[in-house]
C-alpha cells in the first residue's frame, strides 16, 4: 500500500559522477590533486595580485617550505586527528628526523648517505623514537599524554644543545648534502637557488604519505583509531588491543615528522637545536586543529593556506595599514600607535584570536570531517533538520 | 556551513588581495615598521643603471633595536655616496620571526635577494647562526655578503674542528662572505686581557648562556686568561631563559673569584645576572663581558646597564669588535643625526663601511657593464680578492682570502659613574700586538 | 575528603590528613641533604634560595591545580596572567612614583598592600572573564578543544603586553630594601623572609578557604561530581567562576613576587615559569593544593641541585625528565590526585 511516488529518480550531475568517483578510488584522486598542485599552484603565483610580492622562484621556494609544514601537520592529524591523542611536543620527532640526516649526510661524521636513502632511514629512527616514547605513555589519559609529550617536546632541544659531543650543541651541524637526482629526469640539481626540485619532492613526498594515510584509515586499523577516539572502553571490549593501535598512531606520526625533518634539514642545509621549540610544535597542532582534525586532505589545505598566510600575508596587511596613515592612541601607560602597526607583531595575537575563535565557533575546523562537524554539533538545528529530511523521504517512498 | 567556509577563505583571499598595489617606502626609519620585498624605485637618472644593495637584517620586536640602527647606516651612505653611472636602491628583508632572528627566514630572504636580479650585494645578516643557513646560499649563487655585526669565529675560519668550506659546498674557494666586524677569538682575548692584564686578576670565573655567541667567547676568554697565567675557577651554563641566578651567584660567591666573565647577551638575563651578584655583596667582584652587553648607558631600556642597576653597574667591563678611533667620527654621528633623528646604533658605522665597500667595487669594475648578472659576479670577485683595499668610515680595511677583515681591533669598555654609561678605555690592534703579548 | 580519610576514622592519629605536609617535611629534609652534600658551607644560603623560588613555583602552580581539579582543564594561560601579574605591579609602582626601596616601613607596608590588592583584584578579574568568554562555552567539548582556546588565549596576553607596554625587559623598582638579617651559621634577605612567609600565608589561607568556608565546600564538591553538587543547589557557574577568580588572583600575586624578588619582567616569561609552575602542579598532585604546593618546592630543589652540582645547562632537561618520569611511574603525583571519578 505504498503511494506512489512522483519524483522520478535523480540523475547525479557531473559533479556529483567526478566526486562518486574520485571518493571510491582515492589513490587516484590524491594522484590527480598532486598533479594539480604541482602545475597549476606555480602558475597562480604568476597571476595579478600575487605577482606583486615576489618572483615565482620566491613563491615556488615557499611553498616548498609551506610543504614541511603540510607534511607535520598532516603526521599529526593521524595522532591527533584520527587517534584522538593529544601530542604537545611534536617537534621532537622532527628534530631527530632533521638531526638523523645531519649524522647521516654531513662532514660531522664524515657519513654521505644518498637523500633517498636517508628519507627512509629518518622515518625509521623518527618511528622507533616514537615507539620508545609511546611505550610508557600511551597509558595515560588524555590531559596527560598531553603533558608528557609536552615535557619531551622541551626535553629534546634541551638534550641537542648540551651534548656538545654529540650534536655540536649550539652551533649545529652545518654543512648537509644537497639531494641529488643523478641526472634522472633532466634534473640538474638541487641548489640553494633552484626550488623546483625541492618543491617537486615534496609534493611527491606529500603524495606518497597522504595515499598511504588514506589508506591506513580506511582498513582495520584506522576504524580501530576511530573507535578508540570515540570510546575507549566499549573499543577494548570489541576486542582492540588500544595499546598496540596508540601506538602505531603515535609511531606512524612520529614518521611523517621524520621525513619532514629530513627533507627540512636538506634544503636548509643546517640544523640548530633552536629550530625546534615549542612554537614548531603548536604551528603544527592549529594547523591540524584549524584545518579540520580527522580530514586528512582538509589539514593538508589547510596548513598550507596557514603557512602562506603567516609567511607573506601578514606583512602584505602590515603595508596597507601603513598606507591608511591613522593617528596615534594613547591609553594610560600603554600606548598604541595605529599609524604603524607592523602586523608581525601582531602575528600571534591574530593566531590566538583565530583560534579561540575558531573553538568558540566551529571546533571541528575548515574543512571538518563529516563524522567530527556531527559529534561537535550534536544539538545544533542544521543535524535534526538533515536527520528528519531523511526520514521524510524514507517515509515517503 | 558551505558559505560560512566560502566566506571564511574569501576574507583570506580578500586580505591578500587588498594588500597588493601598496607602495613600499625604500628608506627604514628607527621605531616605524620595516618593509619587505622590493623596494619602489625612483626612476633612474637618464643614462644610468638601476642596481640594488640588499639588506638582510632583523628589524621587528625584541630585535629591532639591533636591525634599524644598522640598516641606516645603509641608507646614509647611499643618501651620501654616488657611483656615476649607476642607481643604487634598496631592497630590505627582514630575518625576524615574531621578535626573533630565525635562519630558516634568512636562507629564505637571501633566496629572495639572489632571485631578485638587480640586487648586486648584500649587507647581513646580524647573528652568526642565521649567517650558518645564508652562506651556502649565496655561496651557490655567487651573490656577496657583508656582515657588519657577525663574530662568530667558525663563518670564515676553522673553528671547533669543523672546516668553514662546508659552509660553501657550492663553491668552496670562492667566497660570497666577507665581514667588517672582528672575530670572537679575539674578542674573547680582549676580554681575558681587561681581567688579567688591565684589571690585574689573577683568577676568574667563567660563564656562558649556552648560545653560539655566548659559549663561544667564553670559551676563548677561558683558554686566553689560562694562557696568560690566570686561574679559571669554574665554568658554569644557565640556560638563557634563566632569571632566578641566585643559587649561581652563591656558589661563586662561596668560590671567591677576583672576576666573573660572562659570555651572552643581555636578553639571556647577564643583566639580572650582575643585579643579584650585587644584592648577594659581590658588587666590588669586577664584571666582564663582550659585545653582547654594550648594547647602551643606564638610561636606555632594556640594555644591560638598566637591569643591572645602580648598585650593579660600578666594576664592569665590555668589548666592542670594531674600532672606536674611527676616523670622522664626529661628522659621521651628526650626518646621522640629521637624517635619523636619533645617535647611531653599534654598527651603524660599520653598515656604513659595507656599503662603502659595494660602491667603491661597483665603481672599479661597473664601468661600461651593463649586464646585471655579469656586474654581480664582478662585484663579488672583486670583494673577494684580498689584494683590493677600501677607504671607509672605519678606516682603510681589506679582506683576507677568509672574508675577514684585515682590522683586527678589539675596543675595551668600562662602566663610568659620572655618565652612566660605557666609557672607552683604549682599543688593541692584534695585528701590532697580537695574542700572548 | 578522601577516601583514605574516611577509612581511617577514629580516635587514631590523623595521618592520613597529615600525610601531605609529612611528606613535604620529607622532601624539604632530603633535599637539604643532598644540597649540603654538593654546596659544602654554602648549603643554607642555597637552600633559602631554593625554598624561595619554589615558593614563587608554588604559588602560581596553586592556581593550574585548583582549575583543573574543578574543570579538568590545562590553563595554559595560567602562565600569562602570572605575566600580566608582574606587569600590572610594574604599572602601579610607576604610576607611584617610586624608583626605589622603600626604607619607612609603614610606607612600605601601605605601597606592598596596595600594589598586592591592585594586582590580584585585576588578574582574579581578567581570570573570571577569560573564563567566562573562552572557557565556558567549551565545559563539554572534547579535551583538545578548550586546550586549544587556553593556548590561544595565552598568546593573546602575551602580544597584548608585548605590543602595548614593552617587547624587552621591564626593570620593576624592588620596593623591600635588600638588608640582611645575620643568625650567625647563614644569613638571609628580608626579601627572602617576606617572599617565604607570604606564599606559606598564602598557601595556607586557601586551605583554610577550601576546608572551612561555604564555598569551598562548594568548590570540592563541584570538584568531586558536578552533577550532584548541581542537585545540592551549588551554582557551578559561579562556583567556577570563583576558582579561576582565586587562582588567578594567587598567580597575580606571584607576578608581584616575581617583581619583588627579581625585579625584571618580560612579555615572554610566562611560558617558561607556567610550564614549570604545571610540572610542579602534576608533580604533587594534580587537584591537589598541598601536592602543588609539594610540586614547587621540589622543582626549586631540582633547579639549584642541578646548579651546585656543576649541570646548570641540565636544569630544564632535569625538571622535565622529572616530570615524564613522575607520569610514567606515578601518574597520580606524589600525594595523589583529587579529582572526580570518572567511569
Amino acid at each position: 500500500m505504498t503511494a506512489t511516488s512522483t519524483v522520478p529518480p535523480r540523475r547525479p550531475s557531473p559533479i556529483g559522477r567526478i566526486r562518486a568517483f574520485f571518493g571510491g578510488h582515492q589513490s587516484l584522486a590524491i594522484i590527480a590533486g598532486a598533479a594539480v598542485v604541482l602545475l597549476v599552484l606555480p602558475q597562480i603565483a604568476l597571476l595579478p595580485p600575487f605577482s606583486g610580492f615576489g618572483t615565482q622562484k620566491d613563491w615556488v621556494g615557499g611553498f616548498s617550505n609551506a610543504g614541511v609544514f603540510v607534511l607535520l601537520a598532516v603526521g599529526l592529524n593521524v595522532v591527533v586527528g584520527l587517534a584522538g591523542l593529544l601530542d604537545l611536543g611534536y617537534a621532537a620527532f622532527f628534530a631527530i628526523g632533521a638531526y638523523t640526516y645531519a649524522y647521516g649526510a654531513s662532514p660531522f661524521l664524515n657519513l654521505h648517505i644518498p637523500f633517498w636513502i636517508m628519507l627512509i632511514v629518518g622515518a625509521a629512527v623518527a618511528a622507533a623514537f616514537g615507539i620508545l616514547l609511546g611505550a610508557p605513555t600511551l597509558r595515560l589519559r588524555g590531559d596527560y599524554l598531553a603533558i608528557v609529550t609536552l615535557g619531551f617536546g622541551e626535553i629534546v632541544p634541551v638534550v641537542i644543545l648540551n651534548a656538545n659531543n654529540y650534536t655540536n650543541g649550539t652551533n649545529g651541524i652545518t654543512g648537509l648534502a644537497q639531494p641529488s637526482a643523478y641526472g634522472l629526469f633532466g634534473v640538474d640539481g638541487f641548489g640553494f637557488s633552484n626550488p623546483w626540485p625541492y618543491f617537486v619532492t615534496v609534493v611527491g613526498i606529500v603524495m606518497v604519505t597522504m595515499i598511504l594515510l588514506y589508506r591506513l584509515q580506511d582498513s582495520r586499523l584506522g576504524r580501530a583509531w576511530v573507535a578508540i577516539r570515540e570510546d575507549e572502553l566499549a573499543a577494548a571490549s570489541m576486542g582492540i588491543n588500544t595499546v598496540t593501535t596508540k601506538l602505531l598512531a603515535f609511531s606512524i606520526g612520529a614518521t611523517t615528522s621524520g621525513l619532514a625533518g629530513v627533507f627540512y634539514a636538506s634544503k636548509l642545509g643546517v640544523v640548530t637545536p633552536d629550530q625546534f621549540g615549542f612554537t614548531v610544535s603548536f604551528t603544527a597542532l592549529a594547523m591540524v586543529v584549524l584545518g579540520g582534525m580527522g580530514n586528512t586532505l582538509g589539514v593538508a589545505a589547510g596548513a598550507f593556506v596557514i603557512y602562506e598566510i603567516q609567511s607573506t600575508g601578514l606583512k602584505q596587511l602590515g603595508q596597507v595599514v601603513q598606507s591608511l596613515h591613522l593617528p596615534v592612541v594613547a591609553l594610560g601607560p600603554i600606548k598604541v600607535d595605529i599609524g604603524s602597526i607592523n602586523f608581525i607583531n601582531y602575528q600571534y595575537l591574530l593566531y590566538g584570536l583565530a583560534l579561540v575563535g575558531m573553538m568558540l565557533l566551529r571546533p571541528e575546523g575548515l574543512f571538518p570531517s563529516r563524522r567530527r562537524r556531527q559529534e561537535l554539533h550534536e544539538d545544533t538545528d542544521e543535524v535534526a533538520e538533515f536527520k528528519s529530511a531523511e526520514t521524510l523521504e524514507a517515509i515517503d517512498r | 556551513m558551505k558559505l560560512r567556509n566560502l566566506g571564511v577563505l574569501g576574507g583570506i583571499a580578500a586580505l591578500t588581495l587588498t594588500a597588493c598595489g601598496s607602495s613600499a617606502t625604500p628608506v627604514p626609519t628607527t621605531g616605524a615598521a620595516a618593509t619587505t620585498g622590493p623596494a619602489a624605485t625612483t626612476g633612474p637618472a637618464a643614462g644610468s643603471i638601476a642596481v640594488k644593495i640588499g639588506i638582510e637584517l632583523p628589524m621587528t620586536g625584541g630585535e629591532a633595536p639591533n636591525g634599524v640602527p644598522t640598516a641606516n647606516g645603509v641608507a646614509l651612505a647611499l643618501a651620501k655616496i654616488q657611483v656615476p653611472g649607476f642607481t643604487v636602491t634598496i631592497n630590505q628583508q627582514d630575518d625576524a620571526v615574531n621578535g626573533v632572528h630565525s635562519a630558516t627566514q634568512g636562507a629564505t630572504n637571501i633566496g629572495t635577494l639572489v632571485n631578485d636580479a638587480s640586487v648586486l650585494f648584500v649587507v647581513g645578516p646580524y647573528n652568526s647562526s642565521v649567517a650558518q643557513a645564508e652562506i651556502p646560499v649565496s655561496n651557490a649563487a655567487g651573490l656577496m655578503q657583508c656582515s657588519p655585526a657577525n663574530t662568530n669565529p667558525g663563518l670564515t675560519k676553522t673553528w671547533g674542528g669543523v672546516d668553514p668550506k662546508t659552509l660553501r659546498p657550492t663553491n668552496p674557494d670562492k667566497i660570497a662572505y666577507v665581514r667588517v666586524a672582528t672575530t670572537d677569538d679575539l674578542q674573547g682575548a680582549a676580554g681575558a686581557d681587561i681581567a688579567y692584564n688591565l684589571q690585574g686578576k689573577k683568577t676568574a670565573y667563567v660563564l656562558d648562556d649556552t648560545q653560539t655567541y655566548g659559549k663561544g667567547i667564553a670559551d676563548v676568554f677561558e683558554t686566553q686568561f689560562k694562557a696568560l697565567g690566570g686561574t679559571v675557577l669554574g665554568h658554569d651554563s644557565p640556560p638563557s631563559t634563566t632569571s632566578d641566578f641566585t643559587s649561581e651567584v652563591t656558589t661563586i660567591s662561596g668560590k671567591k673569584p677576583d672576576y666573573v666573565y660572562y659570555g651572552g647577551v643581555t636578553t639571556s638575563g647577564l643583566g639580572l645576572f650582575r643585579k643579584q651578584m650585587a644584592q648577594q655583596n659581590m658588587a666590588s667582584t669586577d664584571f666582564g663581558g663582550g659585545d653582547g652587553i654594550n648594547d647602551g648607558s643606564a638610561a636606555t631600556a632594556s640594555s644591560f646597564l638598566q637591569i643591572a642597576g645602580d648598585a650593579g653597574d660600578p666594576n664592569t667591563f665590555s668589548t666592542v669588535a670594531a674600532t672606536h678611533d674611527i676616523p670622522g667620527l664626529d661628522a659621521f654621528n651628526s650626518a646621522y643625526k640629521a637624517m635619523f633623528n636619533t645617535d647611531p646604533g653599534s654598527y651603524s658605522a660599520a653598515a656604513y663601511a659595507c656599503t662603502q665597500v659595494f660602491l667603491q667595487a661597483l665603481k672599479s669594475v661597473g664601468t661600461g657593464v651593463t649586464d646585471l648578472a655579469a656586474l654581480r659576479s664582478a662585484v663579488r670577485a672583486y670583494v673577494a680578492t684580498p689584494s683590493n683595499s677600501y677607504d671607509t668610515q672605519l678606516g682603510t680595511l681589506s679582506f683576507d682570502a677568509n672574508g675577514d677583515t684585515s682590522q683586527k681591533v678589539i675596543s675595551y669598555y668600562g662602566f663610568d659613574a659620572t655618565s652612566k654609561d660605557w666609557k672607552f678605555i683604549k682599543q688593541r690592534d692584534f695585528t701590532q700586538q697580537p695574542l700572548g703579548q | 575528603m578522601t577516601a583514605e580519610a574516611t577509612a581511617l576514622s577514629g580516635p587514631r592519629f590523623p595521618v592520613a590528613r597529615l600525610r601531605g605536609p609529612l611528606i613535604l617535611l620529607l622532601v624539604i629534609l632530603a633535599s637539604y641533604a643532598v644540597i649540603a652534600f654538593g654546596a659544602g658551607e654554602q648549603a643554607p644560603a642555597q637552600f633559602i634560595n631554593a625554598v624561595t623560588i619554589g615558593a614563587l613555583y608554588a604559588l602560581i602552580a596553586l592556581g593550574y591545580t585548583m582549575v583543573y581539579g574543578i574543570i579538568e582543564l590545562i590553563n595554559f594561560a595560567h602562565g600569562e596572567i602570572f605575566m600580566c601579574g608582574s606587569f600590572v605591579s610594574w604599572s602601579v609602582i610607576t604610576t607611584m612614583g617610586i624608583t626605589g626601596a622603600i626604607t619607612d616601613i609603614p610606607r612600605l607596608v601601605i605601597v606592598l598592600v596596595v600594589v598586592f590588592l591592585i594586582s590580584m583584584l585585576v588578574m582574579g578579574v581578567v581570570g573570571v572573564i577569560i573564563e567566562r568568554f573562552a572557557y565556558r562555552r567549551l565545559r563539554n567539548a572534547p579535551r583538545l578543544a578548550p586546550l586549544i582556546t587556553a593556548i590561544g588565549v595565552s598568546f593573546i596576553l602575551q602580544n597584548i603586553i608585548s605590543v602595548g607596554i614593552s617587547n624587552s625587559v621591564v626593570t620593576i623598582p624592588q620596593l623591600i630594601p635588600n638588608t640582611k638579617l645575620d643568625f650567625g651559621v647563614f644569613s638571609i634577605s628580608v626579601i627572602n623572609v617576606f617572599v617565604i612567609a607570604l606564599a606559606l600565608a598564602l598557601m595556607v589561607a586557601l586551605h583554610l578557604f577550601i576546608t572551612q568556608t561555604r564555598l569551598g565546600t562548594a568548590m570540592r564538591s563541584t570538584a568531586m561530581d558536578r552533577e550532584a553538587a548541581q542537585l545540592m543547589g551549588v551554582n557551578i557557574n559561579t562556583t567556577i567562576a570563583i576558582t579561576f577568580f582565586i587562582g588567578s588572583a594567587l598567580a597575580g600575586a606571584a607576578g608581584v613576587v616575581q617583581g619583588l624578588y627579581i625585579g625584571v619582567t618580560v612579555f615572554n616569561i610566562g611560558f617558561n615559569y607556567g610550564l614549570k609552575a604545571f610540572t610542579a602542579a602534576v608533580l604533587g598532585g594534580i587537584g591537589n593544593t598541598t601536592g602543588a604546593v609539594l610540586g614547587g618546592f621540589v622543582i626549586g630543589f631540582l633547579e639549584v641541585i642541578s646548579q651546585v652540582y656543576g649541570y646548570a645547562n641540565w636544569s630544564e632537561a632535569v625538571v622535565f625528565g622529572a616530570l615524564v618520569a613522575v607520569l610514567i611511574f606515578r601518574p597520580t603525583g606524589i600525594l595523589g590526585q583529587q579529582l572526580a571519578d570518572r567511569a
